[in-house]
Order: C-alpha cells, then sequence, then structure tokens
C-alpha cells in the first residue's frame, strides 16, 4: 500500500494526457484531486496502522521474485506524507479555477502530481542514490511547473532555478559518491554502522558539508537562498504554494534531518552549524522581507525567515526542540500555502501582486481577507493559532538547553514577522476601497474553500495542539531518536 | 597506463569546459559528445563496462543526436546581450575550483578505502531487476517529467493567455 504513494500518482500522470483529449477540463480536474484525496485517506487512516505492522520494511514481491524496493515508514515519513497530501488536496482544489486561464490542465496536472510522487518517494526511500533520483524527479516537474505561465519573468525565474538546483544536485551527488567510496553502501542503514566503524573525521566531515550545501540550497538556507525570491512568485500561485509549503521542507529539511539524525548522529558541531544557518536565515530573511512591495516575494522571503526557525529547532537536536521544529514544518506548510493561495487570489482578481497597488480589497474578497489574516497571525505566532504554539516550544527548547542568544533571535524575528504581515494586511485589505476595484469579486467557490480549509487547519490545531502533536508529531520525532543520543548528552540534557 | 589515464581526464575536463564556453552551441553539442565519450571510455577502463556503454550510447550518442537536431529545427533570432561578466566569471569560478579542489580533494581521495565489494556484482540484468529496481522507477519519473516538461512549455497558449 505505501508503494501508492509514488505508483498511484506517476501512472494517472501518465494516463492524463491521453484523457485531456477526451476531456480537456473536468476529467484532469477530477482525477488528480481524487489522487490527493486517496493518498490522504491512506495516509491518516491506514499510515498509522501500517507502521504498527511494520509493513513498510518489507521487501516487494512481483510474481512470486523479490523486488529490489526498500521502503521505510515511520512516524516521521508518515508525518511527511500525511502533510504532503492535505497541502497537495487543497493545492489541487485551488487549481481548478485558478489554472483555467492558463490552459492544457492535463500537462500541468501530470506534472504537479509528478512533482508530489518526487516529493513521496523522497520521503520514502532508504538508500542515497534513490533520495537524489527522487529529488530530481521532483525538481524536474517543479522547473516546468515554475515556468508554465510562458512569460519572460516566470522563464527567468525557472532558468536561474535550474542552474542553482543543479549546483545543488552536484554537491549531493558528490556527497553520495564519496560516502558510497568510504562505506561501500547505499543504504542509509549500513551507511549509518559503516560510519560508526571508521575512523575519517575529514572524510565525513566533507560528506556533512556538502550535505549541507546541497540540501541547504534546496531549503533555501542563507547563503544558499538566491534562488528562492525569484522562483517562488513567478510561478501560478497553487505552485508557489506547493513549492513553499511542500517541497523546500521535503527536499531540504526533510531530507537533512533523515541523513544527519539518523545516518550521521547529530554532532554538537553539525548542531552549531545547523543552528547557525537556521537563526541567520531566520533574523535575515524577515528584515529582507520588510522591504518587499510584491506580496509574492514577501511571502517568500518570509518562507525562508520560517525554514530557518525549522532548522533551528531540529539542529538544537533535543527532543524538544526536533518536536518544535517538526511541528513548526506543518504549521507553516497550512499556512504559507493559504497564503500563496490567497496571493493568486487577489492576484486573479485584482490583476496586480503589488502591495502599493492593493486598498481595502477587504470589502470586495472579505473571505480571501479574513483567511488571510489566519495565516499571517500563524505565521507571525499569535496564539492561539499553531504557529505560535510550534514557535513558543523552539524557543522554550532553547531556553532548555541555554541558548539563550538564539532564544532572543527567535523572538526578535517573530516580532518582525509580525510587522510585515501586518504591512500585508493593512496595504491589501484595509484602508478605505479603492474606486478601481468596483468591479473586483471574490474569488470562486473551490478557491476560496481550498483556503478556508487551510484556515481553519490552522485554527483548529492551534485550538487542540496537544492531540495533534501526541498523535503526528511525537511518533515523527521518535522516529528520529536514534539520533539524539550524542548531542542530548554533550549539552546536558538526559 | 596512469599518463592515458590522467590524459583522458585532462580531455575530458577541457570538452567540458569547451561545451560551457563556446558561443556556438552545434560546436557546444559536439564538445559535450566528445567530453561524454571520454566519460565512457575511462569507465570501461574502471571496470565499469555497464556505465560505459550507456554512457556512450545515450549521452555521447542518442541525446547528442537529439541536440544537433534540435539546433538544427532553430534558428537565430537577433543578438541577445549576455552580461560580459559573464565571460570571466565562469573561468574565474573554474580556477578557484581548481585550487580547492587541489588542496581538498588529493587529502581526502587518499583517505577513501577501496571499495569493499565489485561496483557491478552480477549480471547486467541481476544488477538492473533485483539490485536497483527501485531506481528504474525513478527513472520513469524523470523522464515523464521531462517529457510533460515539454508538452506544457511548447504548447500553444489559448486565447486567454
Amino acid at each position: 500500500m505505501i508503494f501508492l504513494f509514488i505508483a498511484l500518482p506517476l501512472v494517472v500522470a501518465g494516463i492524463l494526457p491521453l484523457i485531456g483529449k477526451i476531456s480537456p477540463r473536468l476529467l484532469p480536474d477530477i482525477l488528480a484531486n481524487a489522487v490527493f484525496a486517496a493518498l490522504l485517506a491512506i495516509a491518516l487512516f491506514a499510515g498509522p496502522s501500517l507502521i504498527g505492522q511494520g509493513a513498510g520494511l518489507q521487501p516487494f514481491m512481483f510474481l512470486g521474485e523479490p523486488l529490489g524496493i526498500h521502503l521505510a515508514l515511520d512516524g516521521f515519513s508518515l508525518f511527511m506524507l500525511a502533510a504532503i497530501s492535505l497541502v497537495g488536496l487543497c493545492i489541487g482544489l485551488f487549481s481548478v479555477d485558478y489554472m483555467e486561464h492558463y490552459g492544457h490542465k492535463a500537462a500541468y496536472y501530470a506534472l504537479l502530481l509528478i512533482m508530489f510522487a518526487g516529493m513521496n518517494g523522497l520521503v520514502l526511500v532508504t538508500d542515497f542514490f534513490q533520495i537524489y533520483l527522487f529529488l530530481e524527479v521532483a525538481a524536474i516537474a517543479s522547473y516546468a511547473l515554475v515556468a508554465y505561465g510562458l512569460g519572460h519573468e516566470e522563464l527567468e525565474a525557472s532558468f536561474k532555478y535550474l542552474m542553482l538546483s543543479a549546483v545543488s544536485s552536484a554537491f549531493i551527488v558528490i556527497s553520495v559518491t564519496l560516502l558510497f567510496g568510504l562505506t561501500g553502501s547505499l543504504d542509509f542503514g549500513a551507511v549509518s554502522q559503516a560510519l560508526r566503524g571508521l575512523n575519517q573525521p575529514l572524510a565525513s566531515g566533507v560528506c556533512a558539508a556538502l550535505f549541507i550545501m546541497g540540501f541547504g540550497l534546496k531549503a533555501a538556507l542563507i547563503p544558499f537562498h538566491a534562488w528562492l525570491p525569484d522562483a517562488h512568485p513567478s510561478a501560478p500561485a497553487p505552485i508557489s504554494a506547493a513549492l513553499s509549503g511542500l517541497l523546500i521542507k521535503v527536499s531540504g529539511i526533510y531530507a537533512l534531518t533523515r541523513i544527519f539524525l539518523k545516518v550521521f548522529g547529530l554532532t554538537p558541531a553539525l548542531s552549531n552549524i545547523l543552528m547557525i544557518l537556521g537563526a541567520v536565515s531566520m533574523v535575515v530573511a524577515a528584515f529582507l522581507a520588510l522591504g518587499q512591495k510584491d506580496i509574492k516575494r514577501m511571502l517568500a522571503y518570509s518562507s525562508i525567515s520560517q525554514v530557518g526557525y525549522i532548522v533551528l529547532g531540529i539542529g538544537l537536536g533535543t527532543p524538544l526542540g526536533i518536536l518544535g521544529g517538526l511541528f513548526h514544518l506543518l504549521n507553516h506548510a497550512l499556512a504559507k500555502s493559504l497564503l500563496f493561495l490567497n496571493s493568486g487570489s487577489i492576484q486573479m482578481a485584482a490583476g496586480t501582486r503589488n502591495l502599493e497597488e492593493m486598498n481595502g480589497l477587504s470589502k470586495k474578497m472579505p473571505v480571501t481577507a479574513a483567511t488571510t489574516l489566519v495565516g499571517s497571525l500563524s505565521i507571525a505566532g499569535v496564539p492561539p493559532l499553531n504557529g505560535f504554539w510550534s514557535k513558543l516550544i523552539i524557543v522554550v527548547a532553547l531556553v532548555q538547553a541555554k541558548r539563550f542568544g538564539f532564544a532572543l533571535a527567535a523572538i526578535l524575528a517573530s516580532v518582525l514577522t509580525l510587522w510585515y504581515y501586518l504591512i500585508i494586511q493593512r496595504r491589501a485589505f484595509f484602508n478605505k476601497p479603492d474606486e478601481k476595484w468596483r468591479d473586483v469579486r471574490e474569488a470562486p467557490f473551490l478557491m476560496t474553500t481550498a483556503t478556508v480549509v487551510l484556515a481553519l487547519l490552522c485554527i483548529v490545531i492551534g485550538i487542540f495542539f496537544t492531540a495533534t502533536i501526541s498523535t503526528w508529531i511525537e511518533p515523527a520525532r521518535d522516529a528520529l531518536a536514534g539520533g539524539l543520543q550524542v548531542i542530548q548528552s554533550s549539552i546536558g540534557i538526559q | 597506463m596512469m599518463a592515458l589515464q590522467i590524459g583522458l581526464l585532462c580531455g575530458l575536463v577541457v570538452f567540458s569546459l569547451l561545451a560551457v564556453l563556446l558561443r556556438d552551441i552545434l560546436k557546444a553539442a559536439i564538445s559535450l559528445a566528445v567530453a561524454s565519450l571520454l566519460l565512457g571510455i575511462l569507465f570501461f577502463r574502471l571496470d565499469a563496462p555497464y556505465a560505459g556503454a550507456f554512457e556512450i550510447s545515450v549521452v555521447a550518442g542518442l541525446i547528442t543526436v537529439l541536440f544537433v537536431v534540435t539546433i538544427a529545427l532553430t534558428k537565430a533570432e537577433g543578438g541577445v546581450h549576455e552580461s560580459r561578466a559573464a565571460a570571466w566569471i565562469f573561468p574565474l569560478f573554474f580556477v578557484v575550483f581548481l585550487v580547492i579542489d587541489f588542496l581538498v580533494m588529493r587529502r581526502l581521495i587518499g583517505q577513501v578505502a577501496s571499495l569493499p565489494a565489485p561496483a557491478e556484482a552480477g549480471t547486467f540484468g541481476q544488477v538492473l531487476w533485483k539490485g536497483r529496481t527501485f531506481d528504474l522507477i525513478a527513472q520513469v519519473g524523470v523522464i515523464f517529467a521531462g517529457v510533460f516538461a515539454v508538452l506544457a512549455l511548447f504548447r500553444k497558449r489559448s486565447k486567454h493567455e
């Protein structure tokens, strides 16, 4: 059943262009959303029992012959699959109306499904080379999706993204090659065991550094962030939501976390490097976001800043820090997807992304205004929304580990985040409505449904945060527990 | 033998550089093909015949044909003005890379032990269908992504666009 997370989107993507010939709009809409809904149902209802049975670790058989396919489903990968499918479904629903004017929906959904198959594959594999392969599957689809509008800006952003992504892939492949040379294996478990038996700090340090640069580029951590503020705003809004909400987390943070916590083991030096990268991203990107006039560019810088929080929490390496980091990953995926989708609604209705040209849209677009407020306050960390709890957990974890400087930076970045999100609210929605918006209408039903679902999730998860943590986040954190011992003992937390 | 190996590696670097720096895209495509041919020969010499055969047939052969056909089907339209910085940034980056490479990798490679097992154990079929089955599924994904990217990016624009 786990294999469906990769096979189902790939198979449907393969037949979509043919179906698109019969029904250019309706069937691609239905099929793509049905895939996301089916995967979400599997993740939510069948996933926990699959982990209990250990079914994910069984080898796959075909006509009685074992195949070389080994997928692993643990609390961390199930948590990621659930987040990917949930946000994917909202993006799919939003795309039904939003992508209407782009045309060729079958090709669009095919690329979207391939990108999701790539992300799901990356989350499930247990082998370094397959990490690289699925990273490329998701990345190639995302280059095309960024350029989907075919305008000059989109093509240029896509090219820049492609070039920097190629550099990132090169770092990753070099590191995988070195690891293979060192250990003679590509399997996570075997490499982990072999590395513990080797005494080659320089070689393993170079591998770790190459992984940090490669996956740091994918996660857009400062100073590897140059591609993101161009690529994310240029893409169609649902793709911006998928890139900022999911792709940078799966291909950057998930891979870094899985490799450093489960294979290398988080040493104090690695922890410090990740925390510094996280803190610098968090603060610098927050300042950069403040100066933006384009709403999507501001959201893109905000993504870099929030990824900084996640890396800071996970990089701290204590159980509470990782819990906060993973919880913030989920919360940011929901809230940032919501905000990017709303920026698309605004662009579609008002024809602009420039905050200085928007004024008083809340009267014309009340649902979009209300859901944007929820998303903004959630990311800024205002109680009782979900983002507040994850940021609070990260700050408490930092204080508990006596990392007061980092805790202060996290609080400062949170204040800056609230500042630039209030700028969006004030410029786009408050103030007196402009006369030129008299013909502006609220976004179509399915677009607002997708954003309302995401906004409700931000509120519900905020209110029932303890249930969310115990059901999804703690199993994810516990799956990474093996890699925590070194860092726990180094900072005196038992 | 080592001299031949070093000669092949130097040729690989030179033709890869030419593929990036040459202004004429046909010459650049042919330089890439030569680079990949040299890489294929290196694979053979390093006892990786499957990798060598794929490198030469697919990258040096098939992909070069695709590049040349595509170049033949396109025509130059107006000059694209590139920043002058591009002409010296890449060579500068390359020199810096070479220096770092020389300082770090020389020590590093000395530390990497030889592989405990042969890189390509078993027959081709065993490696492909039993050892690395899942790679094939990911390859299907990569091919799908490439095909649909071409379909999407070279589509006829609708009236709305």
